[in-house]
């Protein structure tokens, strides 16, 4: 055994450029050296006691499974490579054989249609060029050689943007045959809620397709929302199938979508659970936070109900910290806890006046809170939204359907730097609403405790700060005043987890979230689990959903064994993304001229007078024609530990 | 308009076509076998792969959009051997035995044998001659010598009266998948693709027919390249080359479909469609292309029949015309017009059914004409 480093990784995709190999990941998981690793850019060697030839069969076997029959060097290629590799492994073949492998590689990745058959050929191209004499050692000794054992993983750039880590390419090849129903099986495999994240997603995906190379990404936040509505449409009852009931039962504290998941893949598995809500509606933040134009309520509703069909109790209008206790759960039998209370509380904006308890003064998550709830939050004809994030739209977009006639955002920076969805600053642009940038507020001004202005000043653009944007600074001297009606800060939410769980039990940062294991989600007490906005921060929908997700299988694997830890897969997976795995520079061959996915919207002077949803779904035939433009950028890797 | 260069000659180009879309166009011959343009179907043979400047890898003609400044080689050595690599896999995955079948019978291996004594296979594939995979294989020199027929337990489907799939010659292209779903939009084969692992063998990937659904138009036979599809009723009786084509409407309804008739020793053998012509584009439904053993039926009436004390004897068509003619006539003295009526077909013409129509308004008298294509 030598400690010499044998690397080609980075040699395969254009306009890349090799890995230096000192720069690759040494380490499987803490304390487990990594000793090969193989995938669609080449492999890296750092222990020459890997059996590559026994690593590079089971690659190529994988590829050959996940082969999908379409283009024929794919579908011939691996069958016949298997073939090759499977003899030499039995102690056969012969030189020639290598000849005719190394044709077939290239043939298969010259003219594969998707990236099972143009990436896997890779490695084995490598060691062909650079480790013949493996082959060869074997080939000449003639023996069977052992069947390694290998951590894999399936993957593609969209589905590891993911934070549920959906296999996108896959549920999207379904709809484009056709099978919405098939695609609706795969999704909720990894989110429970299609019809929600189709809609309101901040699609972290789509920002991750290879198509943006070529022309335009794929549409898959809307796709998604085609199967789920198709659905609907056809009233199909969704195929869910709960486990063999076990004995033992979990607490869910918050009916949000992280408490939603959870009981959903706890539901799967066949283990019952009861969710605690403060609110009187499931949903969470999802619920009282985001408005009915863009996610109906009978979609959460119904969504949510498929938690209960698989054995979820809600218990609504209970807060945990108040009216009982998570000790109290554990005495009521529950083996264990999850977690998942949302950021509810609205940040502090550090203007003089906000605490004062100015009548038309209100913060945005209570705003969006009441619009929930068809109340009109406030009396007033113009009113001040300071904020840029989604959250600030949501507020803006409500105000104008509430009534409101004169709506104005101001934002302490440039649309440049705006946090939200340019999706929808478009379409408050287009309902509207007044930007104002590069201004922020320095003093809620009031006469008698109600609001009659915002006293301003304006800032410009410095340096840019930690998280990469142009700091804000204000210009000295600048201030003016906004006279207005009402004002709603919508800067940020905070969470309020120590009053859910006394700090003596859990560890709980400086954020006031909890501090869990990043993968098992574990707190510091075995039995209590937690994921979500309470352990990020405020954050995405998606991410909850894969929060949820992750502690069922985990607080499954608590209750079965006591004590849990995440599986080679899991750090497969962390590797991956270490490694990265969509390159923003690769060079495509060629450019194509489709048209981005036409959504149709209502009219903006329509849209504002009520809660319509402002997009519609797509149509079968456009779903099915934009399905098809996926490439297809599955990447399989393989890990020798 | 947008240029490129092909095979070093300048070719001018409206944006948003492929290259083969370009190519065909300007009689730049690329072979293609799944290609299936009615129904967009494209991208899994591979055989149109063309060499681009600038990519490393092939490029597929059929689903490449050209782009400006292109530098295209269609018929490269190295497109030709990656060409040929792909045909050299595809025809050792099946019963390809058309090469056999065209030596003695003393050359065969025993796998030959063997495949000799699957059902539709004691005499040459009915696609023989005309096989779309033959072709490219003399093309691109494949060694055929050498070639043994797979062995394995291929599905076979030959319940049905009028198509029999024989899957052990199926190449997966996918182009009766299209032609169902996509061009005759019945959606009776279902979309076969997916993981290799989930599609376990022997039903692995082969296009089965759901006949809840299927409705024997046989559009899937007539877009089968190869040999796996094909008519029962034909089957054996007439080869490629024998016989003649005869172009004619479909006699069957009003829309005049064309087609053509295959015709050996004065007898109809089999019916296909005329790819390219309006209205059917290749069409047929199950009546043009397997509704012709009328024409030679023994009982069918080739003569006019009188009867006389209850016996039918052969008439000549004067005769009977003024018999049917005179007591029409003494029908509508006595009881008026409306006592006659008139059923007219859709086998018959336009201008027939024009004429039929007048005969029973005008000549009867009456408004009681109809047409069995309303009934």
């Amino acid at each position: 055994m030598t400690n010499q480093t044998f690397s080609t990784w980075g040699s395969w995709v254009p306009g890349r450029g090799q890995v230096p190999p000192d720069t690759l990941p040494v380490e499987f998981s803490p304390g487990r050296p990594l000793k090969a690793f193989m995938g669609w850019d080449g492999l890296f060697v750092h222990d020459e006691s890997a059996n590559l030839v026994a690593m590079v069969s089971a690659y190529m076997e994988q590829a050959r499974k996940e082969s999908c029959g379409q283009c024929f060097p794919c579908r011939l290629g691996t069958e016949k490579i298997c073939g090759i590799l499977e003899k030499i492994g039995a102690g056969g073949g012969d030189p020639e054989d290598l000849h005719r492998m190394e044709a077939l590689a290239r043939t298969m990745m010259n003219m594969a249609r998707c990236d099972i058959g143009q990436t896997t050929p890779r490695p084995l191209l490598d060691i062909l060029a650079h480790r013949r004499e493996a082959l060869l050692e074997v080939m000449e000794k003639g023996e069977p050689i052992p069947r390694g054992n290998y951590v894999m993983k399936v993957t593609a750039p969209c589905t590891n943007a993911c934070p549920s880590h959906l296999n996108i390419p896959d549920y999207v090849e379904k709809i484009r045959f056709g099978r919405w129903d098939d695609a609706l099986v795969t999704i909720r495999r990894d989110c429970c809620l299609p019809g929600v994240i189709g809609r309101v997603c901040t699609r972290p995906c789509e920002f991750n397709c290879r198509r943006q190379r070529v022309d335009v990404g794929i549409a898959i936040r809307a796709l998604k929302r085609y199967a789920a509505d198709r659905e609907l449409e056809t009233h199909a009852e969704p195929p869910l199938q709960a486990g063999p009931a076990k004995d033992r039962k979990v607490a869910i504290v918050g009916a949000g979508p992280a408490g939603l998941a959870c009981a959903y893949h706890l539901g799967l598995a066949g283990y019952r659970s009861t969710l605690f809500e403060a609110l009187d509606e499931p949903g969470g933040m999802a619920a009282v936070g985001i408005p009915h134009y863009r996610l109906p309520r009978f979609i959460l509703r119904g969504e949510a109900s498929h938690a209960e069909k698989l054995g979820a109790e809600i218990r609504y209008g209970v807060r945990v910290g108040v009216d009982i206790t998570v000790d109290d759960l554990i005495r009521e039998g529950y083996a264990a806890v999850f977690v998942g209370v949302g950021a509810t509380e609205s940040a502090k904006m550090r203007c003089e006046g906000e605490d004062a308890g100015y009548q038309c003064f209100m913060t945005g998550i209570e705003f969006l809170r009441r619009v929930s709830r068809n109340e009109r939050p406030m009396e007033g004809k113009k009113l001040l939204v300071i904020g840029g994030g989604n959250v600030a739209m949501d507020c803006v977009r409500s105000a104008l359907r509430m009534g409101f006639e004169d709506v104005n955002l101001i934002y302490r920076r440039t649309q440049a730097e705006m946090p939200a969805d340019p999706q929808e600053i478009r379409e408050a642009q287009q309902e509207g609403v007044k930007f104002h940038y590069l201004v922020a507020p320095v003093k809620i001004i009031a006469s008698e405790g109600k609001v009659t202005g915002l006293e301003c000043e304006k800032m410009e653009l410095g340096a840019p700060d930690a998280s990469g944007r142009r700091q804000p600074v204000p210009v000295k001297g600048s201030n003016f005043v906004i006279p207005c009606d009402a004002i709603v800060p919508a800067i940020g939410q905070t969470c309020v987890v120590d009053c859910v769980l006394p700090s003596e039990e859990v560890d709980i940062s400086r954020w006031k979230t909890l501090v869990v294991d990043e993968i098992t989600g574990q707190t510091r007490q075995p039995w209590i689990f937690a994921g979500g906005d309470c352990v990020t921060g405020p954050a995405t929908l998606i991410g909850a959903l894969a929060a949820g997700k992750n502690a069922a299988r985990f607080i499954a694997q608590y209750l079965e064994t006591g004590a849990c830890a995440p599986s080679d897969g899991d750090w497969l997976e962390k590797l991956i993304a270490k490694l990265g795995i969509f390159y923003f520079k690769e060079k495509m061959p060629f450019q194509d001229t489709t048209m981005k996915l036409h959504r149709s919207v209502l009219p903006p002077e329509e849209r504002i007078k009520n809660f319509e949803e402002v997009e519609a779904g797509v149509k079968p035939a456009q779903a099915v024609k934009e399905a098809a433009r996926c490439l297809r950028c599955f990447r399989i890797a393989l890990a020798a530990v | 308009m947008s240029k490129f260069s092909m095979n070093g000659r300048e070719i001018s180009f409206e944006a948003g076509r492929t290259i083969l879309q370009v190519a065909t166009e300007h009689s730049v011959e690329i072979p293609t076998l799944c290609h299936l343009q009615d129904a967009d179907h494209a991208q899994v043979c591979r055989i149109c792969v063309v060499e681009v400047a600038g990519s490393d890898r092939l490029l597929p003609a059929c689903a490449t959009p050209a782009n400006e400044g292109m530098e295209i080689h269609t018929d490269t050595l190295r497109v030709r051997e990656a060409r040929k690599t792909v045909l050299e896999m595809l025809v050792a995955s099946g019963q390809h035995t058309c090469f056999a079948w065209n030596r003695p019978r003393e050359t065969w291996s025993e796998a030959h044998r063997r495949s000799a004594q699957r059902p539709w296979h004691d005499r040459n594939c009915p696609a023989d001659g005309e096989c779309r995979l033959q072709e490219l294989i003399v093309e691109y020199g494949v060694d055929t010598e050498h070639l043994v027929p797979q062995d394995m337990d291929f599905p076979l489907d030959d319940d049905t009266p009028l198509m029999v799939r024989d899957f052990s010659r199926c190449i997966l292209c996918g182009r009766c998948v299209a032609a169902c779903n996509v061009v005759q939009v019945n959606e009776a084969i279902p979309q076969p693709f997916g993981r290799r692992e989930d599609k376990p063998l022997p039903r692995g990937w082969f296009p089965l027919a759901d006949y809840e659904r299927c409705v024997h138009c046989g559009e899937c036979v007539q877009a089968c390249p190869v040999g796996a599809l094909f008519e029962k009723k034909a089957f054996g009786l007439i080869g490629p080359g024998e016989g003649d084509r005869i172009r004619t409407t479909c006699p069957y309804c009003g829309v005049g479909c064309q087609m053509w008739l295959h015709v050996k020793d004065g007898r109809v053998l089999k019916v296909t469609g005329v790819e390219g012509a309006v209205p059917n584009e290749g069409r047929l439904c199950v009546k043009g292309r397997f509704g012709y053993d009328f024409i030679h039926a023994p009982d069918r009436l080739t003569v006019p029949l009188v009867r006389e004390n209850g016996v039918l004897r052969e008439a000549g068509w004067e005769e009977a015309l003024e018999l049917v003619a005179e007591r029409f006539l003494r029908l509508r003295e006595a009881h008026g017009g409306d006592c006659l009526g008139g059923l007219s077909s859709a086998r018959v013409t336009n201008e027939e059914n024009y004429l039929m129509q007048k005969l029973v308004r005008a000549g009867f008298g009456t408004n009681n004409i109809d047409h069995c294509a309303r009934l």
